[in-house]
């Protein structure tokens, strides 16, 4: 880093830039069923430059990759290269963040352990879960990750932040003489808990039993459907993108501050941006661009109160303390209780192919690879259907509980629940 | 640009890797990747011109008769001895798990030492010019219609070099692709967003295709601007080339990467030798099976390149295998060994996957549907290769009433159901022919390589949400 900011500082031809440096390094275990087929482990580091060159009203940026291969000609060559790139793109300009020295780690205790111990932990971990009749794990893999990132500008800004996580690809799969069904776990975290791995699996295995018994419904439904935290945190992602600088900046947003969000008598949508969420991975204390991260509520009561993003297009916009580009997500708890879900029928889903939220087409929709389908006091898992609604409807007539989890980048209401869905 | 001069200078350094590393694992290859990408864009307020996704480093793989092993590095000059026992620390494994190994087969070390190259014309335009053609055509876009809030124009160029060295076989190859697009947001008191994707081998094909249906995109925004949702429903459907390849892809491909054999995650597994669709449907996949976005010559197990034919006259006759799953099944690998990139592992992955054309005129088969929708353009898929289920998203459709295209759009349209039951119900089969070089295929949630897929038109019965 040293001997590239070197070179970039005493270049004559660019009028600023920016250097990320991202280290990765990482031990991987890849199972099948219970045997071990792959182990891996990578150190590598990726470093991407991005120049700007101020040209008459305009400013223009231009990004190359710095390889290890390269020599010190072969990176004055990209710089040259992308200033000439830089000096053809015609940007409205804007001022890069300024001074700012930061060495953050995100909390964990995941650097405690060596990574081999801590494989064979968390792959004893998820092995002790496999312990139903008919039940397996057909395959696991597991991603122990060191990430280091650096931003360093030409405006002073010297940031590194740390974290360590893991992620777990698990296949719970259910067979018999008749059939085999599985499901598919992606579970993600920063601190490891051998207990609640175990028990985060073994309530898949629970699962996909279930799915080895589900059944499709007899008759099309039009019935509550209550989605899990990752489907809410995609219907979240959906609702904050909209309210990016960014999106704004290219007319991509569909809705604009002050806009109602909810007519109806649900619960209202508090949504904000954070920087950190604790048990988040995604949870960074700058953005891409070195900028501090302020959090940020952009839908309060169900109406667009704000916008969030990078500081470059916060600038554009006339913004005077742009938010940075936040990460996470947190929904604000609702007034749902479970007794009140189980007054009408309903649909529980538990695992999506993927939901498809369609802000444009006002839609919402997916297929359900199980559910539990809830009426009469009987429980019965059900597979092989599909949901869809208008989601202007489904936003204002929501229910969120009360209680809340952190699934990724996402904290709120563990269940949102969607009144009048058509399920076929 | 010609193959990487940094690979092309490195061989020796991987050679003496491999011989090191030999002291320890009976089978050791290296794969150098030096990948580069640049790519142009302007809309309405921005433009950009800059180097996008690259790489530059190698994997080192490894055999014990039991396990694979793999290290990923930036750098394998210097110290080999340092290097080799610096690798065999990394990939140790907790005493606890070496009991538990899979079993494979030998590797087969076959020798062969071969450059393949396939040139493209890259070289013969400038940035100025690429940001100019950007510029045009967001220009033109935007000035078709009021409504047009942004109109976005995107190239991207691509060009490969990959360096594949063992004890006996020593490959290079360099090859790229190109892609563009053209892209419109429009406001016609509702919201829509049109685009059209192109990708090809060479520039001059991408700006000629970017430069050709403007229009096309501009009526396609004003009638998404009116689209409906579907009424849920099991219909007849026509599908445009685009959505024949998602189907391809997401509905049996994914249920035929043999990796998927192995952790018997796969119905396909049981199945080979059995009617898995209509009798006149016929499938292939292969880096070699068509020229598009994954023509490669060589996969990253340093496998050459096939063409497979999955399904025979609506048999499964054959899966797509990387090295790994080969050795572990003792079938031969049929190259489709691909990584994100050189720090990812390398599992089975489609490259270019497609039905075979049929006889049917697409007129005749849009006159047999009473009522029903033609689909159009891929927006996203998921397989579930095991449960052998499908949901497929089509950007949009256009009713089918008394055999005749009417101007009522649908969107989005989600397919979903029984892959068996779609694939059972394909009744016609266009004597047209397409491959879509634009897109990009995960595993699971991860693991993103690009893939191409497509076929002629297909009439089928499928369930729309």
């Amino acid at each position: 880093m040293k001997k590239l900011k070197d070179i970039l500082d005493n270049y004559s031809g660019i009028d600023g830039y920016r250097v990320t440096e991202k280290t990765v390094l990482s031990y991987e275990l890849f199972f099948v069923h219970r045997d071990l087929e792959t182990v891996r482990s990578t150190d590598t580091t990726s470093t991407e430059v991005t120049v700007y060159v101020n040209h008459g009203e305009f400013e223009g940026e231009s990004a190359f990759h710095v390889f290890k291969s390269m020599t010190e000609d072969d990176i004055k060559a990209k710089i040259k290269s992308a200033a000439a790139r830089a000096s053809l793109v015609n940007n409205k300009p804007y001022e890069l963040p300024g001074k700012g020295e930061l060495t953050a780690e995100l909390p964990t205790n995941l650097d405690g352990y060596e990574p081999k111990t801590l494989g064979r932990m968390i792959a004893d971990a998820v092995y002790d879960a496999d312990d139903t009749e008919g039940g397996s794990i057909n395959a696991l893999e597991i991603f122990i990750y060191r990430d280091t990132t650096r931003v360093v500008n030409s405006r002073g800004v010297d940031k590194k932040q740390t974290v360590n996580r893991v992620m777990i690809e698990a296949i719970p799969t259910f067979t018999d003489e008749k059939q085999s069904v599985e499901l598919y776990e992606d579970y993600r975290f920063t601190v490891f808990d051998k207990e609640k791995i175990t028990a985060e699996i073994r309530e898949k295995m629970k699962e996909v039993a279930d799915r080895y018994r589900a059944e499709k419904p007899g008759k099309e439904l039009l019935i509550n459907v209550v989605l899990r935290p990752f489907e809410t945190a995609a219907l979240c992602g959906q609702l904050s993108y909209d309210c990016n600088y960014r999106s704004i900046y290219s007319h991509a947003n569909l809705h604009k501050e002050g806009d109602d969000l909810q007519t109806g008598d649900g619960d209202k949508i508090n949504l904000t941006m954070r920087g950190v969420i604790e048990g988040s991975e995604n949870s960074a204390f700058f953005d891409a661009d070195g900028a501090p991260l302020s959090d940020k509520q952009i839908i309060k009561d169900g109406v667009v109160c704000g916008s969030y993003g990078p500081v470059r297009f916060g600038q554009y916009l006339g913004i005077k303390e742009p938010s940075g580009n936040l990460g996470c997500i947190e929904l604000g708890a609702g007034t749902l209780e479970d007794e009140e879900i189980e007054k009408e029928p309903y649909i529980e889903c538990v695992s999506m192919s993927g939901i498809q939220i369609d802000l444009y087409n006002d839609y919402i929709g997916g297929e359900i690879r199980l559910a539990y389908l809830h009426e009469n006091g009987k429980t019965t898992p059900v597979t092989g259907i599909s949901m869809s609604a208008k989601l202007s409807n489904v936003l204002s007539t929501l229910r969120l509980s009360k209680k809340t989890d952190v699934v990724r980048n996402y904290k709120g209401p563990v269940k949102l629940l969607m009144k009048g869905v058509s399920v076929l | 640009m010609p193959f990487s001069t940094y690979l092309d200078g490195i061989r020796e350094d991987c050679r003496a890797l491999v011989d090191e590393l030999g002291r320890y694992f009976g089978y050791v290859s290296i794969l150098g990747t030096d990948v580069r990408s640049a790519a142009y864009s302007a809309d309405r307020r921005m433009t950009g011109a800059r180097d996008s996704e690259g790489e530059c480093g190698f994997v080192i793989k490894m055999h014990s008769g039991r396990s694979f092993y793999e290290y990923s590095c930036d750098d394998v000059t210097g110290d080999k001895k340092a290097l080799a026992e610096k690798i065999v620390n990394a990939v140790r494994t907790d005493p606890e798990l070496d009991g538990r190994r899979i079993k494979t087969s030998v590797i087969k070390d076959e020798p062969m030492k071969k450059d393949f190259v396939r040139e493209t014309d890259f070289s013969d335009y400038t940035d100025e010019y690429l940001l100019k053609v950007c510029k045009e055509i967001s220009d033109k876009l935007c000035e078709k219609d009021e409504k047009v809030l942004n109109g976005i124009c995107a190239i991207q160029t691509h060009t490969v070099s990959k360096l594949f060295i063992t004890k006996n076989r020593e490959l290079s190859q360099h090859y790229g692709w190109a892609n563009g697009v053209k892209y419109v947001i429009y406001n016609d008191g509702k919201m829509a967003h049109a685009r059209k994707s192109e990708g090809a081998g060479t520039l001059a094909e991408i700006i000629e295709k970017l430069y050709n249906g403007l229009d096309g995109v501009i009526d396609l925004a004003k009638h998404l601007a009116k689209a409906q949702p579907i009424k849920p429903g099991v219909y007849d459907v026509i599908t445009d080339s685009s959505i024949t390849g998602l189907i391809a892809h997401e509905a049996f491909g994914h249920g035929v990467e043999m990796d998927q054999f192995v952790k018997d995650r796969a119905m396909a597994k049981y199945c080979v030798g059995q009617y898995v669709a209509s009798p006149i449907t016929n499938m292939h996949d292969g880096a070699s099976a068509t020229l598009s976005v994954a023509s490669y010559f060589f996969d990253d197990d340093g496998v050459l390149a096939h063409d497979t034919q999955i399904i025979k006259d609506g048999v499964l006759v054959a899966g797509l295998s990387d090295l790994g799953s080969a050795t572990q099944l003792g079938t031969e690998p049929t190259g489709n060994g691909r990584r994100d990139n050189y720090r990812r592992k390398a599992y089975s992955r489609m490259t270019n996957t497609f039905f075979s054309k049929g006889t049917d005129k697409l007129e005749d088969m849009i006159a047999s549907v009473k009522h029903g929708y033609m689909l159009f353009e891929t927006n996203n898929g998921m397989e579930d290769p095991k449960n052998w289920q499908i949901q497929c998203t089509a950007e949009y459709g256009i009713e089918i009433v008394d055999g005749k295209l009417t101007e009522n759009y649908v969107s989005p349209v989600v397919m979903s159901g029984s892959v068996p039951e779609l694939l059972k119900s394909i009744s016609m089969i266009s004597d047209g022919f397409e491959v879509h070089g634009s897109g990009f295929c995960g595993k699971g949630y991860k693991e993103w390589v690009r893939v191409s897929d497509g076929g002629p038109n297909l009439k089928a019965r499928v369930k729309l949400g």
